[in-house]
């Protein structure tokens, strides 16, 4: 990652394992450019918000669309999908919930909160890189920002 | 002088006669007893009867009578009155005499006269020494003169006395003319016209001898008529005064002496005479005074007989006034029947019962009397009296006539007979009017009637006793109620002793303590509801009675009993009683049972305190278990949580790292190695299979559900589209019946068939038969839903292990499976309240029936 400003995806995961088979599946569809990893709730609401040790960034400088664990050290993935849809400025990123498990009440608090999509982490790596595709395809390639 | 001697002799005649008058009439009236007797005067007829400056009656009629009076002991009262007055009162019986009072017919209808004493006679007056008129027809052709309208005139035309007649203003003016040579006579009373002459002083006219008969007035001392005792003494009296010369100086006193005495030559006739006339005078008063003597005691005789016949016509006379009296007072008359004769008299109350007149109706014809009765009466009448004649027994009858004047009478007739030898020779009776008494009668029967009518027709016993007990009236209630059949079983009898003796008991009721005779001895109404009365057949029965005084005239003479039979009552009021005292028998026992269930609830609800207290606690216990269930429920959640997340994490990365050593190293890798690494990678799946599995029915059996009417057909054809390949859907058949919809969770019942249908395909898949029916059956109050293959079945033996977790009757390699599924089923319908159940064999294909209870109707 060279430039901070230029993070077009925003991964919040703190299995590396299973960031690192996020990397691979974006990888695989020609999307792992200008994709930041970060491990915890804070370090991804600093980062949104430019704070803290992103403070540096530029704060008009905002990813595309934000890949969000739910199960994050420090700060949940739902504290973060909160604060993020409650900010005028931030509320227009898409999030789309990376989740291994379909639990009820995370998916209709993620929806109530204002996710814009939902995937299971397939355990199946093949299902998860097309799961990928797909997401990409469409939010990075057809829904561009509105300005 | 003549003149006195001619009174004398009317005199002699007069009382002699009256004398034997005496002696042969039987006067009515009453013999003088009184020697004082009462007459009347005027006070302005002078010189007769006039008063003196002190009030009292003088004149020479009042002289006259005085001494007239005088004369025969009798002493005179005057009272004095104009002559209308003393008129009526003599001719009512106020006065016993008038002193002087003109004879006239109508005058002797009401008053007796004794002889005149004064005479007022018409005289003709001529020039002295005229000749020619010795009689009255002498005076035929005489001019003869008289005072206008003056009784001369009327007598003088009426008797036609000449026809040559003169009128003058007054006898004066007649009297001078006829001094003076006109006219032949003058007419008029002597007396007055001798006083008139003397006034004048005219001598040359003088009245002639003879008289005139018709032009003369008589006037009298007057009684009441028929008082012949008084007359007769007035008579005598007035005689002996005459005979006295009292007369002569009554009349000197009076009217002086102006009757012409001077005896001329043609008088020595009549003076010859008046020698004969003092001896027959002597002789005439000497034979009467024997003859007086004789009279006297002959006439004291007469009088002692006339005296008591006086006394019992007077008492007859008395009696038949009272008779009449009382006849018309009390309407009744009296008849006689002569059987010889066949007369027939009555008294006045006949005529009057009959409004007849005594001189218009004749009642000889007895048959005719009775016209007046109705026909039936009158045939009764004719029946009894020709009864009476025959068997000389008395009758008596009521019959209703009509009098003559048309008016109903009621009459009741008796008739006795008067027998002498054996028959009747008189019947004599009387007529009562009885209308008045018979409808009085009537009335008093009619209400008597209806007394007793109001009486006999009251339910209650009534009768009256009097101050000594004794029934003096009882009407038909009581002679019923007291077993009597007519009144004079009791009429009275001492009621006390008749039903009253006794208590109810039988001991002696002492009459002294006896309410019912309270009443008079106290004098107030009692009341008694406790005693007996007793019955003619001894029995008694239970009364009520009032017993009040009853009053005549304030007094009390009695008292009335009311009473009646109150047996039925007083037993329905024991029963009554009874029945209350049985009542609250029970009630007692009742209360008491009541209280003993009461002390029993209260330990029961003593006891269910307790429960409640038990149930609280468990209540705690369980409230307690359910926070521990909650608490292990949040556990679960939690566990199913971190193994979603933190089980499936490592097995991500065995299969993603195996997959990445696959695409990276496939080339440094034998087949051996490629084999191992994909067997890993296999578990790995089937490791998150299993898990996933898991976590879907803990997630089923938390999930909160919202319940809807669910389209079961739709929802099932859905779930088989869905699920089913476009392979399996051209192999299989699949058949659905139109289900019914069910009140559930639509993503449970979803699931549910999802799972079902997923088997159905699943364990079909090696058959030849590919074949699915789901259908349904209804009960009451659930719906059967099943669904059907033809499929691998199952052995029954294991039929209920089917719906456990991860429970599988077929291997793997035979049919994929985590052996979750049919749990997850089980779980969806027990949570819908229904229950499930397969049946099947082995390579015969499965059925599974639940039921999904219906909604409750609100």
């Amino acid at each position: 990652m060279e430039n901070i400003n230029d993070v077009e995806i925003l991964i919040v995961e703190d299995n590396p394992n299973d960031a690192e088979m996020a990397l691979r599946a974006l990888k695989k569809n020609n999307l792992a450019n200008n994709v930041l990893v970060v491990e915890d709730g804070e370090e991804a609401l600093d980062f949104i918000f430019t704070k803290g040790k992103y403070s540096g960034k530029e704060k008009d400088s905002r990813p595309k669309i934000i890949l969000l664990d739910l199960k994050l050290p420090k700060v949940d993935g739902l504290e973060v999908l909160r604060e993020v849809k409650a900010d005028e400025e931030t509320k227009i990123i898409p999030v789309v919930i990376l989740t291994s498990s379909k639990e009820e009440s995370d998916l209709v608090e993620s929806y109530k909160l204002g996710v814009n999509s939902y995937i299971v982490k397939p355990v199946d790596f093949d299902k998860f890189v097309s799961a990928v595709r797909d997401l990409g395809l469409y939010w990075l390639l057809l829904n561009q920002r509105p300005y | 002088m003549k003149y006195r001697i001619i009174l004398i002799l009317m005199f002699l005649f007069v009382i002699t006669f009256d004398s034997f008058a005496h002696q042969a009439e039987i006067d009515k009236k009453n013999t003088l007893t009184s020697d004082t007797i009462t007459i009347g005067s005027e006070p302005d007829y002078p010189p007769y009867c006039m008063v003196d400056e002190n009030g009292n009656a003088v004149g020479f009629s009042v002289d006259l009578f005085k001494a007239a009076a005088a004369a025969v002991d009798l002493k005179v009262n005057i009272k004095i009155g104009v002559w209308s007055k003393i008129k009526r009162d003599l001719a009512e019986g106020r006065l016993d005499a008038l002193p002087l009072v003109g004879r006239t017919p109508e005058r002797e209808e009401i008053f007796d006269f004794t002889m005149p004493y004064l005479s007022m006679h018409g005289a003709v007056f001529v020039r002295e020494g005229a000749k020619g008129i010795n009689s009255v027809e002498d005076l035929k052709n005489k001019e003869i003169a008289v005072m206008e309208g003056d009784n001369a005139e009327e007598f003088v035309r009426r008797e036609n006395i000449s026809n040559k007649i003169f009128t003058t203003k007054t006898f004066e003016e007649a009297f001078r003319n006829l001094a003076s040579g006109q006219y032949d006579a003058v007419i008029t009373h002597r007396v007055m016209g001798l006083h008139l002459l003397d006034k004048m002083g005219l001598d040359s006219v003088e009245p002639l001898d003879f008289q005139l008969q018709n032009f003369r007035q008589d006037f009298c001392f007057a009684v009441q008529e028929g008082d012949s005792a008084l007359l007769s003494r007035l008579n005598e009296g007035l005689s002996i005064i005459i005979a006295n010369d009292t007369y002569e100086k009554i009349r000197l006193k009076w009217f002086g002496p102006t009757v012409k005495a001077s005896i001329t030559a043609e008088d020595v006739a009549r003076i010859a005479i008046y020698v004969f006339i003092p001896l027959f005078l002597i002789m005439s008063v000497i034979w009467i005074i024997v003859l007086r003597r004789e009279v006297k005691r002959r006439t004291r005789s007469l009088e002692e007989e006339i005296s008591r016949h006086k006394n019992t016509l007077d008492q007859l006379r008395k009696q038949k006034l009272l008779l009449n009296e009382m006849e018309k007072i009390s309407k009744v008359g009296g008849w006689e029947y002569d059987v010889q004769t066949g007369n027939i008299n009555w008294t006045e109350g006949m005529y009057n019962i009959y409004a007849l007149k005594r001189d218009e109706y004749d009642p000889s014809d007895y048959k005719k009397n009775t016209d007046f009765y109705y026909p039936g009466y009158k045939n009764q009448i004719i029946q009894a009296f020709t009864d009476t004649l025959k068997t000389g027994k008395p009758y008596e009858l009521l019959a209703k006539l009509k009098s003559a004047d048309n008016v109903e009478k009621w009459v009741r007739l008796r008739g006795l007979p008067e027998i002498e030898n054996g028959k009747p020779v008189r019947v004599y009776g009387n007529l009562l009017d009885v209308t008045e008494m018979k409808l009085i009668n009537d009335e008093i029967k009619e209400r008597g009637e209806r007394i007793n009518l109001l009486l006999n027709s009251t339910a209650e016993g009534i009768y009256g006793i009097d101050l000594e007990g004794r029934c003096t009236f009882c009407n038909a209630s009581a002679l019923e109620l007291l077993g009597f059949d007519n009144e004079n079983q009791v009429i009275g009898k001492n009621m006390h002793a008749l039903v009253h003796h006794s208590m109810a008991d039988g001991s002696v009721h002492p009459e002294s303590e006896c309410k019912i005779c309270q009443a008079f001895n106290a004098g107030k109404g009692t009341h008694a509801d406790d005693e007996v009365m007793w019955k003619s057949d001894g029995t008694s029965f239970r009364a009520e009675y009032f017993s009040y005084p009853i009053r005549q005239n304030g007094e009390i003479i009695g008292c009335v009993v009311t009473f009646w039979d109150i047996t039925q009552r007083k037993e329905a009021e024991e029963e009554l009683k009874n029945l209350k005292d049985s009542l609250e028998k029970q009630v007692k026992e009742r209360t008491a049972e009541l209280r003993d269930k009461v002390e029993k609830l209260n330990k029961s609800q003593r006891a269910m305190l307790y429960m409640v207290e038990d149930l609280n606690s468990i209540t705690a216990e369980l409230q307690e278990e359910r926070r521990k269930l909650e608490l292990s429920n949040k556990e679960l959640e939690a566990f199913a949580y971190s193994v979603s997340h933190d089980l499936r994490a490592p097995l991500r990365a065995i299969n993603g790292f195996s997959g990445f050593l696959m695409e990276d190293y496939a080339d440094k890798l034998d087949e051996e190695g490629k084999r191992l690494l994909s067997v890993i990678r296999q578990n790995a799946d089937k490791m998150d299979a299993l898990i996933a599995d898991i976590l879907n029915l803990s997630r089923i059996s938390r999930a909160e559900m919202s319940l809807e009417e669910v389209n079961m057909y739709t929802l099932a054809k859905s779930k088989y589209d869905e699920i089913a390949t476009e392979e399996e859907k051209q192999s299989f058949e699949f058949n659905i019946s139109k289900l019914p919809p069910a009140v559930g969770d639509e993503n449970l019942l979803g699931q549910l068939w999802q799972n079902l249908i997923g088997n159905a395909l699943k364990y079909s898949s090696k058959s030849e038969n590919k074949r699915i029916e789901i259908g349904y059956r209804e009960n009451n109050d659930e719906v059967i839903y099943y669904i059907k293959d033809e499929g691998a079945g199952f052995n029954p033996k294991y039929k209920d292990k089917l719906f456990g977790v991860f429970q599988r009757l077929h291997k793997d390699n035979e049919f994929e499976g985590t052996g979750v599924g049919l749990a997850v089923v089980q779980r969806i319908v027990h949570r819908h309240g229904g229950e499930i159940r397969a049946e099947g064999e082995v390579n015969k294909g499965a059925a599974f029936y639940f039921s999904i209870p219906r909604a409750k109707k609100s």
